[in-house]
């Protein structure tokens, strides 16, 4: 099998995918009760865990004390859910937990007492805000307001006057800022429908449902912090909507089985809001973007396009050109030959990715998590961003074993299914696509056009210079918000103080007084990178703070970063500051950048400066700079500052310096 | 499929297994109200769980009136 050629240690794990022994460990753990010591080891069970084997997973983690869990592993990532809606909720509690607990995330729950929803989303906001609310809503939600008898008339006034009042509990709940808000459509069951005898009004009653469902969905578009999960495509897949006997004689109206879908779909929502929606989708390519070996068969003879197979693996081609479309990263991990992998990209006419819809390919014969590796050192990505999607058992295994960071998708041996298995997780899901994400591929590809550049210049001052880089600091449009939000939600690496405010959160920065957002835009010889930047600043008496900085990592080292305090520094003495302070929250991924500020001149403080006010993280790392002496921004930069209306424009402070 | 519940062990096992819920066999005759961790939810769950394992159903209503596990048990056994 050329597929697996190269050499397979002994130790692989061949079928070892969706292992049936995983909930025995869980088990096991639990049993021996110490679930919450071993906490570490649950999510490397959960992904090999078979999707049958969830609901199982989450009894018995949502068993566990989220305290105790903490106490064991500090720094797990938590998530407070407060659970309400219209009937009884608390089901939805152990398929969250195990959901969450997949992604790496540990749930602290609280759960509403039942028909709690509407005084729920209007409360007060109150100390120890929950990050999340999930509503659940069920047909009872409209048909508790209809008596018998009843016609199609009666259940549209109800869904009407239910949907007011629900949509004015969302807006107390949103302008409140108490988080994100987890919604979903209610499925239209038989057991109404069919009460009706006469099919006009069974019609009818069709479309006032789904009037009622456009406008939970509506609500969703209008809050940048609601997201309606819609159960009509779970339903449509098989999944049962209710549970007869649970619904009449414990009020739980949605069933199990459709609870654990919506707390999958939950838990893909919460993880886009948290920044670790995936980038780059990693495919192999024998057997799972075509049928058959290209090795064997040759670039011409690979199923594709052509016959039964060859359409089903065309169609999976357009799913994932799709996601491309979208800004997911392309690539190719493939064990084969390099120049056969270009002839058929390049010549196979039933081909829809073609070699430029990859940002890059990567056709050899090493291991694959060699080659994942090679491709995030590349594209400057963190693993922790990469899907990969391979037929091969050994290598799915392989590469879980070796990168548990890459989410894994095994595709099988029916290439019909490839779709739905690669669609399952949401992996790439995130609140709203911006323009840098529709570029982003080509902005990829002109990347290899510097690399090119870069090999023939002699130093890298030469090559900084030769790039003509020009950064623009502007405060953001509206239109910007999205990107500026997406920033700090996705960006890692350099992101000096982790903070991720959705785009409500970013528009509250702009409107208050004393505080600035700067938008940071760069463009070079070879093109635009756009967005690429943020900075948050406040002014508290003759200080001014640099609250954070985010900047992505397209852009790194090519002193852009430099120029941005630069010009912050400027602007500070221009308008009467004492001094300009800076704030480094160490995460799990931005340590590269601890020593940052005081690499541009700024000296530690021994004290958090904004202790008084106690809202800071007490793991925060303070900076000063006293504006004495002045920063140049770096030479090879044109830079083009204006960081308010009251600030007139100061250009080419790099060419004066 | 009369193998799966065959008697209070079989049962005491999916407990455990299925629903994280640890009881001893001097356990199965003391008020349910004895046990903090037992609840509705996982008394619901149990209903999925006991007949996706023996393939019968269950008399929800009944389960809802017991007051011990033993009388859980025999709820869920048809007895």
């Amino acid at each position: 099998m050329t597929r697996t050629g190269g050499a397979l240690g002994p130790t692989a794990p061949a079928g070892t995918w969706h292992d049936p022994g995983a909930l025995r460990a869980l088990r096991t753990l639990h049993r021996s009760g110490k679930l919450a010591a071993e906490y570490g080891a649950v999510r490397g069970l959960l992904a090999r865990m078979p999707p049958a084997d969830l609901p199982a997973a989450g009894q018995l983690l949502s068993r566990v004390d989220p305290r105790t869990v903490r106490r064991h592993a500090p720094d797990v990532a938590v998530v407070a859910v407060a659970v309400t809606g219209h009937s009884t909720v608390a089901p939805v509690v152990a398929p969250l937990t195990a959901e969450l607990a997949r992604h790496g995330l540990l749930l602290e729950a609280r759960v509403a007492p039942y028909g709690a929803y509407l005084q729920d989303l209007m409360r007060p906001p109150a100390e120890g805000l929950p990050q999340v609310t999930l509503c659940l809503l069920d047909a009872h939600t409209v048909f508790d307001d209809v008596t018998v008898p009843w016609r199609v008339e009666d259940v549209e006034s109800a869904a009407r006057a239910r949907l007011a009042l629900l949509g004015g509990a969302v807006r107390a709940h949103q302008e409140a800022g108490r988080g994100l808000l987890v919604l979903n459509t209610v499925p239209l069951l038989r057991r109404f429908t069919h009460q009706l005898i006469d099919l006009r009004s069974r019609a009818r009653l069709g479309a006032v449902w789904r009037e009622f469902n456009c406008g939970l969905l509506a609500l969703a578009e209008r809050y940048p912090g609601v997201v309606t999960v819609d159960l009509d495509p779970l339903v449509g897949e098989g999944v049962p909507a209710c549970e007869p006997r649970t619904a009449q004689y414990a009020r739980a109206r949605l069933s199990d089985a459709l609870l654990a879908a919506c707390a999958r779909e939950t838990a893909h929502v919460v993880r886009a809001s948290l920044g670790r929606g995936r980038k780059v989708l990693v495919l192999d390519l024998d057997g799972t973007l075509w049928g058959g070996v290209l090795g064997e068969a040759g670039p011409d003879g690979v199923e594709l396009g052509a016959g039964l197979r060859g359409e089903a693996f065309q169609e999976f081609q357009r799913v994932v050109a799709q996601l491309g479309s979208q800004g997911v990263l392309l690539a190719v991990s493939s064990k084969n030959d390099e120049a056969l992998v270009r002839e058929a990209l390049r010549g196979h006419p039933a081909m829809l990715l073609r070699e430029d819809s990859f940002v890059r390919v990567n056709a050899n014969w090493k291991a694959k998590h060699d080659n994942l590796r090679d491709i995030a050192d590349r594209l400057g990505l963190g693993l922790d961003g990469f899907v990969f999607a391979d037929d091969s058992l050994f290598e799915c295994g392989l590469v879980a074993e070796r990168l548990p960071e890459v989410a894994v998708v095994r595709v099988d041996d029916e290439p019909a299914l490839h779709p739905s298995a690669l669609l399952a997780d949401g992996w790439f899901d995130l609140f709203e696509l911006t323009e840098a994400d529709l570029a982003r591929a080509a902005r990829y590809r002109t990347e290899a056009l510097r690399e090119e550049f870069r090999e023939d210049v002699g130093s890298y001052e030469e090559y900084l210079e030769g790039l003509g880089i020009e950064v623009t600091l502007r405060p953001p449009g509206e239109a910007d918000l999205a990107r500026v939000s997406q920033l700090t939600l996705r960006t890692n690496q350099f992101h000096l103080a982790t903070e991720r405010l959705e785009v409500p959160r970013v528009a509250d920065w702009l409107e208050r007084p004393g505080r600035h957002v700067i938008a940071v835009r760069a463009r070079d010889r070879f093109g635009d990178h756009g967005l690429v930047g943020a900075l948050f600043l406040r002014r508290d008496g003759g200080l001014l703070r640099i609250d954070n900085f985010v900047l992505s990592c397209r852009v790194f080292s090519r002193g852009i970063e430099g120029g941005c305090v630069a010009a912050v520094l400027d602007f500070a003495r221009s308008t009467g500051a004492d001094a300009v302070t800076g704030r480094y929250l160490p995460s799990p991924r931005n340590a590269a950048f601890a020593s940052f500020y005081s690499d541009h001149g700024f000296t530690v403080l021994d004290r958090d400066p904004d202790a008084a006010d106690g809202k800071h993280g007490k793991h925060a790392v303070h900076f000063r700079h006293d504006l004495a002496t002045r920063v140049p921004a770096p030479a090879h930069l044109r830079l083009d500052a204006a960081f308010g209306p009251f600030d007139a424009p100061r250009n080419g402070q790099g060419e004066q310096s | 499929m009369t193998t799966v519940l065959a008697d209070t062990t079989d049962f005491r096992t999916l407990l455990g297994e299925e629903l994280g819920l640890h009881i001893g066999a001097d356990d199965l005759d003391r008020p349910l109200a004895d046990f903090p961790d037992w609840d509705s939810v996982l008394l619901l769950r149990m209903v999925t769980v006991v007949e996706a394992a023996t393939g019968r159903r269950v008399a929800v209503a009944d389960l809802l009136q017991a007051r011990t596990f033993r009388q859980l048990y025999e709820a869920v056994a048809g007895r």
